[in-house]
């Protein structure tokens, strides 16, 4: 049995959309994001209400398709679509968005040509050793950032407010990571599918209330009976996977438990806590330039963090699912079978529903070699 | 081979002592092949790359045809400018594998330059006996060779077809063939697309000694621009490293030197274009070769200078005496790439369009630098300031520039399926540039090289210049 009902996360989120819509009535401004490298802290601080855009789908990839072309990755072109049809993403009043693959730096010229919606593009360098011009130059940008954040909102960014924001997506992170951790042991009780629920719906919630909501599952979770047959322990990883991909985690957890990822929706967002030493912005800066991901360069980080999670998580196989015609995560399938060492399935789709029966065939060959 | 394109007298425009052009026109590979029959041996003899070396090794004006035997046998498919400079042009072109490795046995540092268009090679250039070269620009070979080999090679190591053909790169640091195994690759990113993102990446396992370089694109969204320090500090990164790599401490005035090295191939180019687009003075291929050659010179900086003066000269006269090489009433269009192929450059023009704008990929590289200004920070300026590194509406609103300039009658827009920002931005830049002209604007990808021209294209290509043709 389902530890949390897919439906529970469903209507938590339905709620928060609902208070979200009710709150810009009364005068508040909702910032969307994009990836992990958006500086949620700052956005808060200035008093918006941040929401990550992370909505796949097929209805709305194929919405999406009047403004882009079918070889865009179906995550921008759902992207697009959601604006149309999408309430959360109608409540957004302006869109925060990093540079970091070829179709996200532009996909917010897209947004603003065909929805009117303001974009604040932060260039994060693409380079990822963490030389202190670059990370001064990515500093810079944050400083921008806070001032177009202040004009949007009426209300200048405070140290103070700044500083307790900080502590309070710490305090979201660290939750994230003991709820993950949770899935060290060899029959884990928390699934890899209620894991990205978990993780989407806490980013919607804004830290306070996802941290009772974490509470909570790791309260059920601890009451729990240890289970007992051990299954193949698997990682994910790829391209970006939303709550709209939790068809595929479904299908690859009945048979095997998925323990850990390296998604962006996923562990990495929450691996480590932002600093405390320095300025708030520094250490924002600081932080952010660190984080991992396939497309800097050169990604050695990121291979050692799928190693390290590899060996703690004592992993036995790897989901790599990518977007097609996502170049940064595609053309790294060969190196990354080889660094880990493991067996690999990867699977590279867009978001239609109609290959499903066809995945579900490799990922029953791929378990039962494993 | 047509009489009138090689014998007659009128409009005889060359500038080359002891040769005399025939009247301009785009002649075939077979035509081109009598052609050079004709080039006396003293002006065989006359034309040697790294000069002033005049060894018998560094001859290239050789007949066109050795380079179809060599397996670049799409040559053989196009049409080319019949004037001794644009042969001498092709022959240097053609000629730059070879001349890497010479410039290997010669002693010279080979220096990979990639991803960084076009402005990192001007700092390497400056320091002596170092060769610039651009890996990336293999992604041609297989536009004129029929060959899959560095496709296939790409795929064995993890880059599939539903991709740039930058891919080709990779594929030839695999063969280790193509281009010596370069004493230092520079690789640059920010900028530069996914697919050469990605390429450079996956070329590092094959790189003995690898730098990355950022150099930035320029958000022109959400005014944060500008980031021109942060490009400085990257170039003083690469001055570093090629100081300990070659033991040589850079002067000032020799990077002031390889600016204006530079400079003068730039405004070279820039002189060409105008009378390309103008005047009808060059055709729209050898147009492309020359614009693709700011990026790296074709690993020759001391002999392409002499290589476009020559087809400068050849333009100039063409202009002066109203002997246009394509038709100055053909259609006039702009072209937004990636990229031309070749193939179709030739078709277009031989169903009766000419180009009058260009917006590259190379278009980085066409900006002149300032050489009053501290060097690093000039080349960082002139980098920063190209359309390419911005935003899509950049790109469009060079195109918009030039077809106004050149009074373009339509604009096409070609990218590769699969290619990580044709994807995104071909059809923003469609949509920017009919908002802001009245033109008809064709947008088509390229498809895999190859032997014909894919019907589709073909058909799409014809009813375009329909439909400009009947708007006059």
């Amino acid at each position: 049995m389902e530890l949390i009902p897919r439906a529970t996360f469903r209507q938590i989120r339905q709620e928060r959309v609902e208070e979200i819509a009710s709150a810009r009535k009364q005068g508040a401004r909702v910032v969307g994001y994009f990836c992990i490298y958006s500086p949620v802290e700052l956005v808060q601080a200035a008093g918006a209400i941040p929401v990550r855009l992370m909505r796949g789908g097929q209805a709305a990839e194929e919405a999406g398709e009047k403004y882009l072309r079918a070889d865009a990755c179906s995550f921008c072109n759902s992207c697009m679509g959601n604006f149309e049809r999408d309430q959360l993403y109608q409540q957004v009043d302006a869109v925060l968005s990093v540079n970091t693959c070829d179709m996200m730096r532009r996909l917010p010229e897209s947004i603003e040509r065909h929805f009117g919606i303001p974009v604040y593009q932060l260039y994060m360098p693409r380079t990822s050793e963490p030389l202190p011009h670059r990370v001064a130059e990515f500093r810079r940008q944050l400083d921008g950032l806070a001032g177009e954040l202040a004009t949007l909102t009426g209300s200048a960014i405070g140290t103070e407010r700044l500083e307790s924001e900080i502590a309070a997506f710490n305090r979201l992170r660290e939750m994230l990571r003991q709820a993950s951790d949770t899935r060290r042991m060899n029959a884990p009780l928390l699934s890899g599918g209620t894991m990205l629920d978990l993780a989407t719906t806490t980013w919607l919630l804004g830290p306070v209330k996802a941290v009772s909501l974490i509470e909570e599952v790791l309260r059920i979770l601890a009451a729990r009976p240890r289970r007992e047959s051990r299954r193949p322990r698997l990682m994910l990883g790829g391209s970006i996977l939303t709550e709209d991909d939790r068809w595929l985690l479904d299908m690859v957890e009945e048979k095997a438990d998925i323990v850990t990822d390296i998604l962006c929706t996923g562990t990495r967002w929450f691996a480590e806590d932002a600093p405390s030493d320095g300025a708030p912005l520094d250490r924002l800066a600081r932080f952010y330039f660190s984080r991992p991901c396939m497309h800097r360069r050169p990604n050695s980080a990121m291979y050692e963090y799928a190693q390290k999670l590899a060996r703690e998580f004592r992993v036995e196989g790897f989901v790599y699912k990518t977007l097609l015609y996502c170049d940064p995560w595609s053309f790294e399938v060969r190196r990354l079978q080889e660094a880990l060492g493991l067996p690999v399935l990867h699977l590279d789709t867009d978001y239609s529903t109609e290959n499903r029966e066809q995945v579900r065939t490799r990922v029953e060959a791929f378990l039962e070699t494993l | 081979m047509s009489e009138r394109s090689l014998t007659s007298q009128a409009g005889r425009t060359s500038p080359t002592p002891g040769w005399a052009d025939p009247k301009p026109a785009r002649v075939t590979f077979d035509e081109w092949q009598d052609l050079f029959e004709r080039v006396p041996e003293e002006l065989v003899e006359e034309y040697h790359y790294f000069p002033p070396n005049r060894e018998a090794f560094s001859k290239y004006l050789f007949p066109p045809q050795t380079f179809a035997i060599y397996g670049m046998r799409h040559l053989r498919r196009l049409k080319y400018d019949n004037s001794l400079a644009a042969l001498r042009m092709w022959g240097f072109v053609q000629n730059e594998t070879e001349r890497l490795f010479r410039a290997r046995q010669l002693g010279r540092r080979v220096i990979a330059t990639m991803g960084d268009l076009g402005a990192v090679p001007v700092i390497v250039n400056s320091f002596p006996d170092c060769i610039a070269f651009y890996p990336d620009c293999i992604w041609w070979t297989p536009f004129a060779m029929e060959s899959r080999v560095l496709f296939d090679a790409a795929a064995e190591l993890g880059i599939g077809d539903a991709t740039c053909f930058s891919r080709a790169a990779l594929g030839a640091f695999a063969k280790h063939s193509y281009f010596p195994d370069p004493d230092l690759v520079i690789a640059s990113t920010g900028a530069s697309c996914d697919d050469y993102s990605g390429v450079e990446q996956l070329v590092e396992r094959f790189a003995p000694d690898m730098m990355w370089v950022e150099e930035p694109m320029r958000c022109d969204m959400g005014r944060m621009g500008p980031m021109g320090p942060m490009l400085v500090k990257e170039y003083e990164r690469v001055v570093e490293r090629m100081e300990k790599l070659t033991g040589h401490e850079i002067t000032d005035d020799e990077l002031r030197a390889g600016v204006r090295q530079a400079n003068r191939v730039r405004k070279l180019v820039k002189r060409l274009r105008e009378l390309a687009f103008r005047e009808g003075a060059m055709a729209s291929l050898e147009m492309m070769v020359v614009e693709f050659g700011n990026l790296h010179h074709y690993s020759d900086i001391t002999e392409w200078p002499h290589v476009l003066e020559h087809l400068l000269a050849t333009a100039e006269s063409r202009a002066a005496a109203d002997t246009p090489v394509v038709d100055k009433d053909a259609l006039r269009v702009v072209w937004v790439t990636p990229p031309a192929d070749p193939l179709l450059l030739t078709y277009v023009e031989d169903a009766g369009a000419r180009v009058v704008g260009t917006e590259y990929v190379i278009n980085q590289a066409l900006e002149i630098i300032d050489e009053d200004k501290p060097p690093l920070e000039a080349i960082a300026e002139s980098f920063m300031a190209a359309s390419l590194i911005g935003t899509s509406k950049a790109r469009a609103q060079s195109a918009i520039d030039q077809a106004r300039e050149y009074r373009a009658e339509g604009v096409i827009i070609s990218g590769i399926f699969g290619g990580s920002h044709c994807a995104m931005e071909g059809r923003l830049i469609s949509d920017y540039v009919k908002a802001a002209l009245d033109l008809p604007v064709l947008e088509f990808d390229v498809t895999s090289p190859s032997r014909e021209i894919a019907l589709q294209i073909g058909t799409r290509i014809d009813a375009f210049l329909e439909v400009l043709r009947s708007r006059r």
